[in-house]
Protein backbone atom coordinates (compact mmCIF):
# COMPACT_ATOMS: atom_id res chain seq x y z
CA UNK A 1 0.00 0.00 0.00
CA UNK A 2 1.09 3.52 -0.84
CA UNK A 3 -0.18 7.14 0.17
CA UNK A 4 1.42 9.19 -2.25
CA UNK A 5 2.22 12.52 -1.43
CA UNK A 6 2.52 14.27 -4.88
CA UNK A 7 0.61 13.60 -7.88
CA UNK A 8 -0.04 16.41 -10.32
CA UNK A 9 -3.56 16.45 -11.71
CA UNK A 10 -3.73 18.96 -14.30
CA UNK A 11 -6.56 21.29 -15.83
CA UNK A 12 -7.34 22.76 -19.11
CA UNK A 13 -8.06 25.89 -19.17
CA UNK A 14 -11.55 25.49 -20.80
CA UNK A 15 -12.44 22.79 -18.19
CA UNK A 16 -12.49 25.88 -15.58
CA UNK A 17 -14.73 27.60 -17.12
CA UNK A 18 -18.06 26.30 -15.81
CA UNK A 19 -16.62 27.13 -12.12
CA UNK A 20 -15.42 30.46 -13.33
CA UNK A 21 -18.11 33.39 -12.91
CA UNK A 22 -17.66 36.50 -14.75
CA UNK A 23 -15.93 38.89 -15.42
CA UNK A 24 -13.31 36.03 -14.83
CA UNK A 25 -14.63 33.61 -17.32
CA UNK A 26 -14.19 36.16 -20.48
CA UNK A 27 -10.88 37.08 -19.93
CA UNK A 28 -10.10 33.14 -20.70
CA UNK A 29 -13.14 32.85 -23.20
CA UNK A 30 -12.91 36.00 -25.28
CA UNK A 31 -9.56 37.40 -24.34
CA UNK A 32 -7.36 34.14 -24.11
CA UNK A 33 -5.59 34.72 -21.05
CA UNK A 34 -3.34 32.54 -19.85
CA UNK A 35 -0.91 32.58 -16.52
CA UNK A 36 2.36 33.98 -17.21
CA UNK A 37 5.23 31.76 -17.11
CA UNK A 38 8.90 32.36 -17.24
CA UNK A 39 11.16 29.34 -17.44
CA UNK A 40 13.50 29.78 -20.23
CA UNK A 41 14.75 26.74 -20.76
CA UNK A 42 13.92 23.97 -23.46
CA UNK A 43 11.51 21.16 -22.08
CA UNK A 44 13.78 18.43 -20.12
CA UNK A 45 12.44 15.11 -21.71
CA UNK A 46 10.98 13.84 -24.27
CA UNK A 47 7.40 14.38 -23.49
CA UNK A 48 8.12 17.59 -21.99
CA UNK A 49 7.98 17.89 -17.92
CA UNK A 50 6.01 14.57 -18.09
CA UNK A 51 6.24 11.15 -18.63
CA UNK A 52 5.65 10.17 -22.23
CA UNK A 53 3.74 7.49 -21.45
CA UNK A 54 1.65 9.43 -19.49
CA UNK A 55 0.12 11.29 -22.06
CA UNK A 56 -3.49 10.79 -22.53
CA UNK A 57 -3.79 8.38 -25.75
CA UNK A 58 -6.31 10.54 -27.40
CA UNK A 59 -3.70 13.30 -27.24
CA UNK A 60 -4.45 15.28 -24.15
CA UNK A 61 -1.51 16.24 -21.51
CA UNK A 62 -0.40 14.11 -19.14
CA UNK A 63 -2.54 14.42 -15.99
CA UNK A 64 -5.52 15.32 -17.29
CA UNK A 65 -7.91 12.31 -16.98
CA UNK A 66 -8.71 10.58 -14.17
CA UNK A 67 -9.44 6.77 -15.77
CA UNK A 68 -5.99 7.01 -17.34
CA UNK A 69 -4.33 7.82 -13.93
CA UNK A 70 -6.31 5.60 -12.37
CA UNK A 71 -5.27 2.62 -14.44
CA UNK A 72 -1.63 3.57 -14.73
CA UNK A 73 -1.14 5.05 -10.90
CA UNK A 74 -3.42 4.57 -8.32
CA UNK A 75 -4.68 0.37 -9.66
CA UNK A 76 -0.95 -0.45 -10.60
CA UNK A 77 0.96 0.37 -7.24
CA UNK A 78 -2.12 -0.16 -4.83
CA UNK A 79 -2.40 3.39 -3.79
CA UNK A 80 -4.55 3.77 -0.58
CA UNK A 81 -4.37 7.74 -1.23
CA UNK A 82 -2.62 9.96 -3.40
CA UNK A 83 -2.52 13.54 -2.44
CA UNK A 84 -3.44 16.12 -5.57
CA UNK A 85 -0.89 19.05 -5.69
CA UNK A 86 -2.06 20.41 -8.94
CA UNK A 87 0.26 20.95 -12.05
CA UNK A 88 1.08 25.25 -10.61
CA UNK A 89 -0.85 26.08 -13.74
CA UNK A 90 -2.44 28.41 -13.12
CA UNK A 91 -0.80 28.78 -9.78
CA UNK A 92 -2.84 31.60 -8.42
CA UNK A 93 -0.31 32.70 -5.15
CA UNK A 94 2.54 32.88 -7.77
CA UNK A 95 0.35 35.41 -9.99
CA UNK A 96 2.72 39.18 -10.18
CA UNK A 97 -0.37 40.91 -10.53
CA UNK A 98 -4.04 41.11 -10.64
CA UNK A 99 -4.95 39.42 -7.53
CA UNK A 100 -8.13 39.55 -8.13
CA UNK A 101 -8.31 36.82 -11.04
CA UNK A 102 -6.01 34.48 -8.65
CA UNK A 103 -8.72 34.25 -6.64
CA UNK A 104 -11.28 33.56 -8.65
CA UNK A 105 -9.02 31.19 -10.44
CA UNK A 106 -8.66 29.95 -6.59
CA UNK A 107 -12.31 29.38 -6.33
CA UNK A 108 -13.20 27.88 -9.81
CA UNK A 109 -9.94 25.26 -9.59
CA UNK A 110 -10.81 24.46 -5.55
CA UNK A 111 -14.87 23.26 -7.23
CA UNK A 112 -13.20 21.69 -10.37
CA UNK A 113 -11.08 19.43 -8.16
CA UNK A 114 -13.68 18.60 -5.66
CA UNK A 115 -16.09 17.70 -8.79
CA UNK A 116 -13.73 15.98 -10.94
CA UNK A 117 -11.65 14.11 -8.59
CA UNK A 118 -11.92 13.79 -4.91
CA UNK A 119 -15.78 13.01 -5.42
CA UNK A 120 -14.55 10.71 -8.22
CA UNK A 121 -12.22 8.43 -5.85
CA UNK A 122 -11.82 7.80 -2.64
CA UNK A 123 -8.56 7.39 -2.78
CA UNK A 124 -7.76 11.12 -3.74
CA UNK A 125 -6.83 13.72 -1.36
CA UNK A 126 -7.20 17.25 -2.00
CA UNK A 127 -5.06 20.59 -2.09
CA UNK A 128 -6.73 24.11 -1.45
CA UNK A 129 -5.28 26.54 -3.85
CA UNK A 130 -5.52 30.07 -2.50
CA UNK A 131 -4.45 33.43 -3.91
CA UNK A 132 -2.10 33.87 -1.13
CA UNK A 133 -1.25 37.81 -1.91
CA UNK A 134 -4.20 38.83 -0.87
CA UNK A 135 -4.27 36.83 2.37
CA UNK A 136 -7.73 38.37 3.89
CA UNK A 137 -9.45 36.97 0.53
CA UNK A 138 -7.64 33.43 1.09
CA UNK A 139 -9.22 33.33 4.06
CA UNK A 140 -12.57 33.25 2.67
CA UNK A 141 -11.48 30.82 0.30
CA UNK A 142 -10.03 28.25 3.06
CA UNK A 143 -13.19 28.96 5.30
CA UNK A 144 -15.01 28.28 2.26
CA UNK A 145 -13.59 24.68 1.34
CA UNK A 146 -11.77 23.81 4.55
CA UNK A 147 -14.43 21.98 5.45
CA UNK A 148 -14.11 19.82 2.88
CA UNK A 149 -13.71 16.07 4.00
CA UNK A 150 -10.65 15.07 1.58
CA UNK A 151 -8.85 18.80 1.51
CA UNK A 152 -5.91 18.04 3.50
CA UNK A 153 -3.91 21.08 2.90
CA UNK A 154 -3.27 24.22 1.49
CA UNK A 155 -1.04 24.65 -1.12
CA UNK A 156 1.83 27.44 -1.40
CA UNK A 157 4.06 27.85 -4.34
CA UNK A 158 7.66 28.54 -3.43
CA UNK A 159 8.71 31.21 -5.84
CA UNK A 160 9.67 34.49 -4.81
CA UNK A 161 7.57 35.37 -1.87
CA UNK A 162 8.28 34.36 1.35
CA UNK A 163 5.62 32.90 3.27
CA UNK A 164 6.82 33.05 6.54
CA UNK A 165 6.36 36.62 7.06
CA UNK A 166 3.66 37.56 9.44
CA UNK A 167 1.49 39.14 6.57
CA UNK A 168 0.84 35.84 5.41
CA UNK A 169 0.16 34.36 8.91
CA UNK A 170 -3.87 34.57 8.65
CA UNK A 171 -3.75 31.98 6.16
CA UNK A 172 -2.21 29.74 8.93
CA UNK A 173 -4.21 30.40 11.37
CA UNK A 174 -7.23 29.16 9.30
CA UNK A 175 -5.29 26.43 8.55
CA UNK A 176 -4.43 25.05 11.69
CA UNK A 177 -8.67 25.89 12.65
CA UNK A 178 -9.64 23.60 9.32
CA UNK A 179 -6.84 20.86 10.64
CA UNK A 180 -5.09 21.30 7.10
CA UNK A 181 -1.51 21.29 6.47
CA UNK A 182 0.26 23.23 4.26
CA UNK A 183 1.98 21.84 1.75
CA UNK A 184 4.78 23.55 -0.18
CA UNK A 185 5.49 23.11 -3.53
CA UNK A 186 8.30 24.71 -5.70
CA UNK A 187 6.69 26.80 -8.74
CA UNK A 188 9.25 28.71 -11.13
CA UNK A 189 11.90 29.86 -8.09
CA UNK A 190 14.51 32.43 -8.31
CA UNK A 191 17.54 30.17 -7.67
CA UNK A 192 20.44 32.40 -8.97
CA UNK A 193 20.66 35.53 -6.78
CA UNK A 194 17.14 35.85 -8.03
CA UNK A 195 17.41 35.14 -11.50
CA UNK A 196 17.67 32.16 -13.60
CA UNK A 197 21.00 30.50 -13.89
CA UNK A 198 22.18 28.86 -17.63
CA UNK A 199 20.33 25.81 -18.19
CA UNK A 200 17.44 23.84 -16.58
CA UNK A 201 20.06 21.46 -15.34
CA UNK A 202 21.33 24.09 -12.88
CA UNK A 203 18.28 25.35 -11.67
CA UNK A 204 16.58 21.89 -11.24
CA UNK A 205 19.86 21.18 -9.43
CA UNK A 206 19.55 23.88 -7.19
CA UNK A 207 15.89 23.42 -6.35
CA UNK A 208 17.03 22.38 -2.57
CA UNK A 209 17.88 25.66 -2.13
CA UNK A 210 14.45 27.36 -2.81
CA UNK A 211 13.11 24.47 -0.64
CA UNK A 212 16.01 25.72 2.47
CA UNK A 213 14.96 29.16 2.01
CA UNK A 214 11.07 28.63 2.92
CA UNK A 215 12.07 26.16 5.43
CA UNK A 216 14.34 28.96 7.20
CA UNK A 217 11.91 31.55 6.74
CA UNK A 218 8.71 29.84 8.45
CA UNK A 219 10.62 29.14 11.48
CA UNK A 220 12.55 32.28 11.82
CA UNK A 221 9.68 34.40 11.64
CA UNK A 222 7.93 32.09 14.46
CA UNK A 223 5.40 30.77 12.14
CA UNK A 224 5.20 27.11 14.18
CA UNK A 225 5.91 29.15 18.06
CA UNK A 226 2.46 31.00 17.11
CA UNK A 227 0.87 28.16 15.91
CA UNK A 228 2.73 24.98 17.79
CA UNK A 229 -0.27 22.02 15.52
CA UNK A 230 0.64 23.83 12.18
CA UNK A 231 1.78 21.17 9.76
CA UNK A 232 4.08 21.78 7.00
CA UNK A 233 5.10 19.23 4.17
CA UNK A 234 7.34 20.29 1.61
CA UNK A 235 7.10 18.59 -1.32
CA UNK A 236 9.12 17.58 -4.08
CA UNK A 237 12.68 19.00 -3.08
CA UNK A 238 14.08 15.67 -1.38
CA UNK A 239 15.06 14.99 2.35
CA UNK A 240 19.04 14.96 1.59
CA UNK A 241 19.48 18.47 2.76
CA UNK A 242 17.70 18.54 5.61
CA UNK A 243 20.23 17.09 8.01
CA UNK A 244 22.47 19.93 6.82
CA UNK A 245 20.11 22.50 7.38
CA UNK A 246 19.14 21.18 10.66
CA UNK A 247 22.47 21.72 11.71
CA UNK A 248 23.10 24.95 10.15
CA UNK A 249 19.87 26.09 11.73
CA UNK A 250 20.43 25.07 15.20
CA UNK A 251 24.18 26.56 15.34
CA UNK A 252 22.72 29.85 14.30
CA UNK A 253 19.89 30.24 16.92
CA UNK A 254 22.63 28.95 18.99
CA UNK A 255 24.83 32.14 18.32
CA UNK A 256 21.82 34.49 17.33
CA UNK A 257 18.44 33.88 18.84
CA UNK A 258 19.08 37.92 20.14
CA UNK A 259 17.46 38.31 16.93
CA UNK A 260 14.39 36.35 16.79
CA UNK A 261 13.31 35.83 20.52
CA UNK A 262 10.16 34.63 19.62
CA UNK A 263 11.49 31.47 18.70
CA UNK A 264 11.51 29.04 21.61
CA UNK A 265 12.61 26.21 20.13
CA UNK A 266 15.66 24.61 18.36
CA UNK A 267 14.98 25.03 14.66
CA UNK A 268 15.95 20.86 14.69
CA UNK A 269 13.07 20.06 17.07
CA UNK A 270 10.27 21.95 15.17
CA UNK A 271 11.67 20.71 11.78
CA UNK A 272 11.13 16.84 13.43
CA UNK A 273 7.67 17.90 15.39
CA UNK A 274 6.03 20.14 12.29
CA UNK A 275 7.58 18.80 9.22
CA UNK A 276 7.15 15.93 6.64
CA UNK A 277 9.71 15.74 3.73
CA UNK A 278 8.20 13.55 0.39
CA UNK A 279 11.03 11.58 -1.07
CA UNK A 280 11.04 12.26 -4.69
CA UNK A 281 13.34 13.42 -6.77
CA UNK A 282 15.52 10.40 -4.89
CA UNK A 283 19.19 10.69 -5.59
CA UNK A 284 20.53 7.03 -6.14
CA UNK A 285 21.69 5.96 -2.96
CA UNK A 286 22.44 2.37 -0.90
CA UNK A 287 20.62 1.63 1.83
CA UNK A 288 23.65 2.47 4.28
CA UNK A 289 23.46 6.24 2.80
CA UNK A 290 19.58 6.06 3.76
CA UNK A 291 20.08 4.90 6.62
CA UNK A 292 23.30 7.71 7.98
CA UNK A 293 20.55 10.06 6.67
CA UNK A 294 17.64 8.76 8.78
CA UNK A 295 20.51 8.70 11.38
CA UNK A 296 21.23 12.02 10.97
CA UNK A 297 17.62 13.57 11.27
CA UNK A 298 17.08 12.01 14.66
CA UNK A 299 14.32 10.29 13.23
CA UNK A 300 12.69 7.90 10.68
CA UNK A 301 9.40 9.76 10.67
CA UNK A 302 9.68 13.24 8.43
CA UNK A 303 9.87 11.26 5.41
CA UNK A 304 7.69 10.07 3.28
CA UNK A 305 7.39 8.46 0.04
CA UNK A 306 6.05 10.38 -3.32
CA UNK A 307 6.09 9.54 -7.06
CA UNK A 308 5.70 13.19 -8.70
CA UNK A 309 3.21 11.26 -11.00
CA UNK A 310 3.20 12.37 -14.15
CA UNK A 311 6.21 13.92 -14.48
CA UNK A 312 9.30 13.27 -16.25
CA UNK A 313 11.09 12.79 -13.04
CA UNK A 314 8.45 10.41 -11.82
CA UNK A 315 9.90 7.98 -8.87
CA UNK A 316 8.94 4.27 -8.76
CA UNK A 317 7.02 3.10 -5.94
CA UNK A 318 9.35 0.11 -6.79
CA UNK A 319 12.49 1.15 -7.70
CA UNK A 320 13.45 4.26 -6.25
CA UNK A 321 14.70 3.30 -2.61
CA UNK A 322 17.23 1.23 -2.03
CA UNK A 323 16.49 -2.27 -1.98
CA UNK A 324 16.00 -4.57 0.88
CA UNK A 325 14.77 -1.87 3.45
CA UNK A 326 13.15 -3.24 6.53
CA UNK A 327 9.72 -3.57 6.29
CA UNK A 328 8.98 -1.55 9.21
CA UNK A 329 11.01 1.30 8.09
CA UNK A 330 9.10 0.68 4.16
CA UNK A 331 5.57 1.09 6.35
CA UNK A 332 6.77 4.35 7.45
CA UNK A 333 7.76 5.62 4.39
CA UNK A 334 5.08 4.60 2.03
CA UNK A 335 1.94 5.12 4.60
CA UNK A 336 2.81 5.52 8.24
CA UNK A 337 4.71 9.02 8.65
CA UNK A 338 1.75 10.26 5.75
CA UNK A 339 -0.91 9.19 8.09
CA UNK A 340 0.27 10.52 11.34
CA UNK A 341 1.21 13.49 9.78
CA UNK A 342 -1.81 14.92 8.08
CA UNK A 343 -4.52 16.23 11.12
CA UNK A 344 -6.66 15.06 8.53
CA UNK A 345 -5.97 10.97 8.14
CA UNK B 1 41.95 27.72 46.31
CA UNK B 2 40.37 31.63 47.23
CA UNK B 3 41.83 35.01 45.97
CA UNK B 4 41.25 37.91 45.82
CA UNK B 5 40.50 39.21 42.87
CA UNK B 6 39.79 43.16 43.19
CA UNK B 7 37.76 45.85 44.73
CA UNK B 8 34.55 46.29 45.66
CA UNK B 9 34.76 49.91 43.55
CA UNK B 10 36.63 48.29 40.87
CA UNK B 11 33.48 47.34 38.67
CA UNK B 12 30.14 49.34 38.59
CA UNK B 13 26.83 47.22 38.00
CA UNK B 14 27.31 45.97 34.35
CA UNK B 15 30.65 45.86 34.52
CA UNK B 16 33.17 43.13 34.31
CA UNK B 17 36.92 42.19 34.19
CA UNK B 18 39.49 39.68 33.75
CA UNK B 19 41.49 38.24 36.63
CA UNK B 20 43.12 34.94 37.31
CA UNK B 21 42.28 32.39 40.23
CA UNK B 22 45.48 30.32 40.36
CA UNK B 23 46.07 28.97 37.17
CA UNK B 24 42.74 29.86 35.52
CA UNK B 25 41.96 32.93 33.82
CA UNK B 26 38.68 33.75 34.94
CA UNK B 27 36.32 36.95 34.39
CA UNK B 28 34.23 38.46 37.25
CA UNK B 29 31.03 40.40 36.75
CA UNK B 30 29.66 42.53 39.31
CA UNK B 31 26.04 42.43 37.95
CA UNK B 32 23.08 44.80 37.79
CA UNK B 33 21.60 43.77 41.15
CA UNK B 34 25.26 44.97 42.35
CA UNK B 35 26.47 41.36 43.09
CA UNK B 36 29.71 39.50 41.94
CA UNK B 37 29.58 36.57 39.88
CA UNK B 38 32.69 34.91 38.81
CA UNK B 39 33.45 32.60 35.51
CA UNK B 40 36.13 30.29 33.57
CA UNK B 41 36.91 33.23 31.27
CA UNK B 42 36.47 30.33 28.42
CA UNK B 43 33.55 30.17 26.15
CA UNK B 44 31.99 26.46 25.94
CA UNK B 45 31.74 26.69 22.60
CA UNK B 46 35.64 27.78 21.28
CA UNK B 47 36.89 29.02 24.10
CA UNK B 48 37.12 32.80 23.60
CA UNK B 49 37.93 34.84 26.48
CA UNK B 50 34.31 35.99 27.66
CA UNK B 51 35.91 39.05 29.30
CA UNK B 52 36.64 40.88 25.70
CA UNK B 53 32.11 40.27 24.83
CA UNK B 54 30.01 42.62 26.57
CA UNK B 55 28.06 42.28 29.96
CA UNK B 56 24.58 43.25 28.21
CA UNK B 57 21.07 42.44 28.47
CA UNK B 58 19.22 40.42 26.03
CA UNK B 59 15.26 40.37 24.07
CA UNK B 60 13.13 38.05 26.14
CA UNK B 61 11.48 35.49 24.84
CA UNK B 62 8.27 37.08 23.32
CA UNK B 63 4.82 35.26 21.72
CA UNK B 64 4.84 38.07 19.60
CA UNK B 65 6.80 37.98 16.51
CA UNK B 66 8.78 41.29 15.75
CA UNK B 67 8.74 42.35 19.46
CA UNK B 68 12.00 42.71 21.47
CA UNK B 69 11.73 43.24 24.97
CA UNK B 70 15.36 44.01 26.50
CA UNK B 71 15.45 42.98 29.35
CA UNK B 72 17.94 41.75 32.16
CA UNK B 73 20.66 44.67 31.35
CA UNK B 74 23.97 44.19 33.22
CA UNK B 75 23.35 40.67 33.53
CA UNK B 76 23.88 38.61 29.98
CA UNK B 77 27.15 37.80 29.44
CA UNK B 78 27.58 37.70 25.70
CA UNK B 79 30.85 35.93 24.05
CA UNK B 80 33.39 38.14 21.77
CA UNK B 81 33.16 35.56 18.81
CA UNK B 82 29.81 34.01 18.14
CA UNK B 83 27.68 36.25 20.26
CA UNK B 84 26.44 33.46 22.43
CA UNK B 85 24.49 34.85 25.68
CA UNK B 86 25.16 33.38 29.33
CA UNK B 87 23.19 34.62 32.35
CA UNK B 88 25.74 35.71 34.93
CA UNK B 89 22.70 35.48 37.64
CA UNK B 90 21.90 32.38 36.72
CA UNK B 91 25.34 30.21 37.56
CA UNK B 92 26.20 31.70 33.67
CA UNK B 93 23.65 29.00 31.71
CA UNK B 94 23.13 29.77 28.45
CA UNK B 95 19.82 31.77 27.23
CA UNK B 96 18.91 29.31 24.17
CA UNK B 97 19.63 26.31 25.78
CA UNK B 98 20.07 26.12 30.22
CA UNK B 99 21.60 23.00 30.07
CA UNK B 100 24.70 24.32 28.96
CA UNK B 101 26.65 26.60 31.46
CA UNK B 102 29.79 28.56 31.62
CA UNK B 103 32.21 26.95 34.44
CA UNK B 104 31.26 29.38 37.97
CA UNK B 105 33.10 30.23 40.85
CA UNK B 106 31.85 30.96 44.32
CA UNK B 107 32.37 34.86 45.37
CA UNK B 108 32.09 36.96 48.59
CA UNK B 109 32.76 40.21 49.68
CA UNK B 110 34.79 40.70 52.61
CA UNK B 111 35.18 44.27 54.08
CA UNK B 112 36.39 46.12 50.71
CA UNK B 113 37.58 42.65 49.06
CA UNK B 114 35.71 40.64 46.05
CA UNK B 115 36.94 36.91 46.76
CA UNK B 116 37.04 33.98 44.38
CA UNK B 117 36.58 30.63 45.49
CA UNK B 118 37.40 27.18 43.94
Amino acid sequence: MLIDTDVHERVMYEELLPYLEQPWKRYIEDCHWIQEKHMPYTQPAVAGVDRADARIPDGRPAGTDLSFMQQQLLDANNHEKAILTGALDPSPSSMHGWYEMATALATAYNNWQIDKWLDQDERLYGSIHIAAQEPWNAVKEIERVGSHPKMVQVLLPIDDKLWGDPYYHPIFEAAQRHNLAIGMHHNEPPVYYGQWPKYFIEWHTLIPTSHMNVVTNMIFNGVFDKFPDLKLIMIEGGFTYVPFLMNKMDQQYTDLRHEVPWVKRMPSDIVRENMLFTTQPLESMKKKELMQIIDQLGSDEIISFSTDYPHWDYDSPDAALPPNLDDDLKEKLYTENARNFYPKF
Amino acid sequence: MEQKVCHKEDLQPGEMMESTLGKHSIVVCRASDGHYYAFLNRCIHQGAPLSKGKLCGAPAPTDNVGEYNFEKDGDILRCPWHGREFDVKNEGRMLVNEKYKVKNFSVSVENNDVIVYN
